[in-house]
C-alpha cells in the first residue's frame, strides 16, 4: 500500500461501514481535497488515494479481496509486534439505544518479553529558568542537580544545559557535558536575574539536542521553571509540537507556586512527557537523578496513537494512567510517550457513542500504535489496534473492570479539582466552594488525609480572597493526579 | 440520560462517575433501585471505595463522614463533636445538625431528632433518640439512649434509610 493507513482509516470510516457511509465520506474528502482547490503539496496525492481507497471498498467484490488482504497484513505486524496490547471495556456490551452514551476504554501496553537487553543511549537537554526569582536557594540546588547529573553521564550519553531568561545561552554544550571540569566552571558562571521567556530556553535546548540527536535511543528535554511566561505561549506550544514531530519529549518542572501549571501540561502533553510539581527545591537532584534512571530504562520511545473513530464516536476525554498520570488531550494523533522496559503504559479514553440502532456490532476506533524499539537495532514499529464492540438491548448487569471503576474513581477526583477552579475563575466562588468541601469528604473517603486538608483549605481561602491559591491549585492539581500512580491492588 | 442521584445532573447513559459531584453512578444505570441485596451492596461498597482507606484518627473535631447507601453520596461532618441525624419541617424550632430530608426522610420512617452521632476519645457512637421506628447498627437494633459504638464501614439505619460510616475504626 502505498498509504500507511488503511482504506478504512483513511476515508475515516469504519470496517463495517455501509455503501453509504463510503459515499459520504468520499464526498466530504473529495471535497476538501480536490486539486482545484488546494495548495498544501501532498494533498493531490492523498486525493487520488482517498479515490483508490472508495473505488476500491465500493465494490462488494474489490472489498472483499481487500478485507483479505488487510487481515493477512495486520495478523503478521500483530504476530512480528514488539508490543503486547491488552484492551479492557468499561461494559462488555453498548446499549443499542436512541440517544448518546458514555463508554470507557482501557488501553495497556507491555513490551514483549525476551526482547534483547540494551541500554540506549540517552540525549538530554536540561533548560533552567534563570529569572531573578530563581536567585539563592533555588538555584544552587539547581545548579548542583545539574552538576551531579554530568558527574555520572555515561560515554554513550550526551547532555546540554541551557538556561534562559529573556534571551537563553547554552551553559553548557553537549561537546562540554563530558568534560566535567569544563562543565563545573561553566556551571558556576550560571546566575539569575531577568525575566522569564520559555520560547526562549526551549528553541535553544531543542537546537543543542538536534545537534546530538540520538536516533537509536531516547531524546528528552528537562524544562526547569519557576515563573509564568508571557507573549510567548503560542510559540511553546508551536515548539513544542515540533519536538513531538522530531521525537523528543519534554517533562516540566515547576517550582514554588508562581509558574504556569496549564502551559507546562500543554508543552508536556503534546510531547508525550510529564509534568512535576516541587514545592521546595531541594527534591530536584533527586528528581533528576530518577529522570535520567528512567530514560535508560526505555525500550521503546515516541510511541504515539494515530488512526481514526468511527464516525459515531467522539473522544471526549484520554488520559495516561501508567507510567505518569497526564491527561493527553481529546485529539489524535497523541504522543503517548516512553515505554519502560519492566513497566507498561495504561491509557484511559472516555469516548461518546452517537444513538445506535439496527447495528449488532461496532467498531470504535481503528487505532494504530507505532513506536521506536530500541532494541539491537532501533526500528520503527506498528501495530493495528482495531477496538470494537457488541450491542445489545439490554444490559448484563456486570460491573466494570476493577482497574476501570478505580482509575475512574480517582480521575473524578482530579476532574472535580478542575472543575472547581474552572468556577472559580468564571467568579463563582461559592459553588467552587461547594465542590471543594465535596472533593474533600471524597478524598477523606479515600484515604488522602492531607489533600482533604488542602482541599478544605482551598475552600476557606476561596471564600475570603474569591480565588485559589496559586500553590493550592497546584497542590490539589498535582496531588491529585498523583493518587492515579498508585497501582490498583492485585495488579501485576 | 441518566439523572445522579446526589446532585440531580444528568449524564450519558454508561457514565461511572458524576461529573458534578463524583457520586458513582453505577447504581443507577442498573434500572432497579429496589431489592438490592445485601451482598451487592457491599460489594458495591467496596468497589466504590479505593485500596484500604486510611481515615482520620479520631480525636475531638475530626473529620467524618457518612455516605448514603442507595446513593452513594457523601455528607461531610466537619468541626463539631456531636451531630443529630432526623429531618426537618418548615417552622421547626430544633434543627438537626443533619437534616435527612432530602432523602425522603418522611417516607423512610426518619424521626425528627433520630439520633446523635458522639465523637469521644475512644472512638464514634451513635445514639438512637427515642425514634419511631429505630436505629440498627448493621442489622443488629440498638437500645434507645444508650452509646453504640461504631466502625469505619459499618452501616447505619435510620428506619429504612442505609448509611454508612467512613472514619477510623479504632484499632
Amino acid at each position: 500500500m502505498p498509504s500507511e493507513k488503511d482504506y478504512y482509516t483513511l476515508l475515516g470510516v469504519p470496517r463495517n461501514a455501509t455503501p453509504e457511509q463510503l459515499r459520504r465520506a468520499y464526498r466530504e474528502a473529495a471535497q476538501r481535497l480536490h486539486p482545484d482547490k488546494n495548495v498544501a503539496p501532498g494533498e493531490t496525492e492523498l486525493f487520488l488515494e482517498v479515490g483508490q481507497a472508495y473505488e476500491t471498498l465500493i465494490d462488494p467484490e474489490s472489498r472483499a479481496a481487500y478485507d483479505v488482504e488487510l487481515a493477512e497484513q495486520e495478523s503478521e505486524l500483530s504476530a512480528e509486534s514488539p508490543f503486547h496490547v491488552n484492551i479492557l471495556h468499561s461494559r462488555s456490551e453498548l446499549l443499542r439505544i436512541d440517544e448518546p452514551q458514555v463508554h470507557y476504554t482501557l488501553i495497556e501496553l507491555r513490551p514483549r518479553k525476551n526482547l534483547p537487553e540494551v541500554r540506549p543511549s540517552v540525549n538530554l537537554s536540561i533548560v533552567i529558568d534563570r529569572s531573578t526569582s530563581m536567585r539563592g536557594a533555588r538555584m544552587d540546588q539547581v545548579r548542583s542537580a545539574v552538576l551531579a547529573i554530568l558527574k555520572d553521564l555515561q560515554p554513550n550519553d550526551s547532555a546540554s544545559v541551557v538556561a534562559f531568561d529573556d534571551r537563553a545561552d547554552v551553559i553548557v554544550s553537549h561537546d562540554q557535558a563530558h568534560d566535567i571540569g569544563t562543565a563545573r566552571a561553566r556551571l558556576s558562571l550560571l546566575q539569575a536575574g531577568g525575566g522569564t521567556e520559555i520560547a526562549q530556553g526551549l528553541t535553544l535546548g531543542l537546537d543543542e539536542m538536534h545537534r546530538s540527536f540520538a536516533k537509536d535511543g531516547v531524546n528528552h528535554l528537562v524544562l526547569l521553571t519557576d515563573g509564568r511566561t508571557y507573549g510567548d505561549e503560542e510559540l511553546c506550544l508551536e515548539l513544542a509540537n515540533q519536538a513531538a514531530t522530531a521525537g523528543i519529549s519534554i517533562n516540566g518542572v515547576g517550582i514554588g507556586s508562581e509558574w504556569s501549571d496549564r502551559l507546562l501540561d500543554d508543552l508536556a502533553g503534546l510531547t508525550g512527557g510529564n509534568v512535576i510539581f516541587l514545592n521546595s527545591p531541594k527534591s530536584v537532584t533527586d528528581l533528576l537523578n530518577r529522570i535520567y534512571d528512567s530514560l535508560s530504562q526505555i525500550i521503546a520511545t515516541q510511541l504515539r496513537i494515530d488512526g481514526g473513530f468511527s464516525q459515531q464516536v467522539d473522544l471526549r476525554t484520554a488520559f495516561r494512567l501508567v507510567p505518569e498520570p497526564m491527561p493527553l488531550g481529546d485529539s489524535l494523533p497523541m504522543a503517548i510517550g516512553n515505554l519502560p522496559r519492566d513497566g507498561y503504559i495504561r491509557l484511559l479514553l472516555e469516548l461518546v457513542v452517537h444513538p445506535l440502532l439496527g447495528l449488532d456490532e461496532l467498531t470504535l476506533a481503528n487505532l494504530t500504535l507505532s513506536g521506536t524499539l530500541l532494541a539491537s537495532t532501533a526500528e520503527t514499529k506498528q501495530l493495528p489496534l482495531p477496538i470494537s464492540i457488541k450491542l445489545t438491548d439490554e444490559l448484563d448487569g456486570k460491573p466494570p473492570p476493577e482497574q476501570i471503576s478505580q482509575a475512574l474513581n480517582l480521575l473524578s477526583l482530579y476532574k472535580l479539582q478542575e472543575k472547581a477552579r474552572h468556577e472559580a475563575e468564571l467568579g463563582q466562588v461559592a459553588q467552587a466552594a461547594r465542590r471543594l468541601e465535596n472533593l474533600a469528604t471524597q478524598l477523606l473517603a479515600a484515604g488522602e488525609k492531607e489533600l482533604a486538608k488542602s482541599a478544605l483549605n482551598e475552600a476557606v481561602q476561596l471564600t475570603q480572597a474569591k480565588r485559589f491559591s496559586t500553590e493550592g491549585e497546584k497542590t490539589l492539581k498535582y496531588g491529585t493526579r498523583a493518587l492515579l500512580l498508585v497501582p490498583p491492588q492485585g495488579d501485576s | 440520560m441518566i439523572e445522579c442521584p446526589t446532585c440531580k445532573h444528568h449524564e450519558f447513559v454508561g457514565t461511572l462517575f458524576c461529573s458534578e459531584c463524583g457520586t458513582r453512578l453505577v447504581l443507577a444505570t442498573q434500572v432497579p433501585t429496589m431489592g438490592i441485596s445485601r451482598d451487592k451492596l457491599s460489594e458495591e461498597a467496596k468497589a466504590t471505595r479505593p485500596s484500604a482507606p486510611h481515615s482520620p484518627d479520631l480525636s475531638t473535631g475530626a473529620l467524618l463522614g457518612l455516605r448514603v447507601v442507595t446513593s452513594g453520596e457523601l455528607l461531610s461532618l466537619v468541626g463539631r463533636d456531636n451531630y443529630t441525624l432526623g429531618r426537618s419541617i418548615e417552622g421547626q424550632a430544633v434543627v438537626p445538625d443533619v437534616d435527612l430530608d432530602k432523602y425522603e426522610a418522611y417516607d423512610a420512617g426518619i424521626s425528627r431528632m433520630h439520633a446523635e452521632l458522639r465523637i469521644a476519645e475512644d472512638g464514634v457512637y451513635v445514639v438512637d433518640l427515642d425514634s419511631s421506628n429505630g436505629t440498627i447498627v448493621n442489622g443488629k437494633r440498638i437500645t434507645a439512649q444508650e452509646p453504640e459504638p461504631i466502625n469505619h464501614g459499618d452501616i447505619l439505619q435510620l428506619g429504612r434509610l442505609r448509611l454508612q460510616v467512613i472514619a477510623q475504626s479504632r484499632a
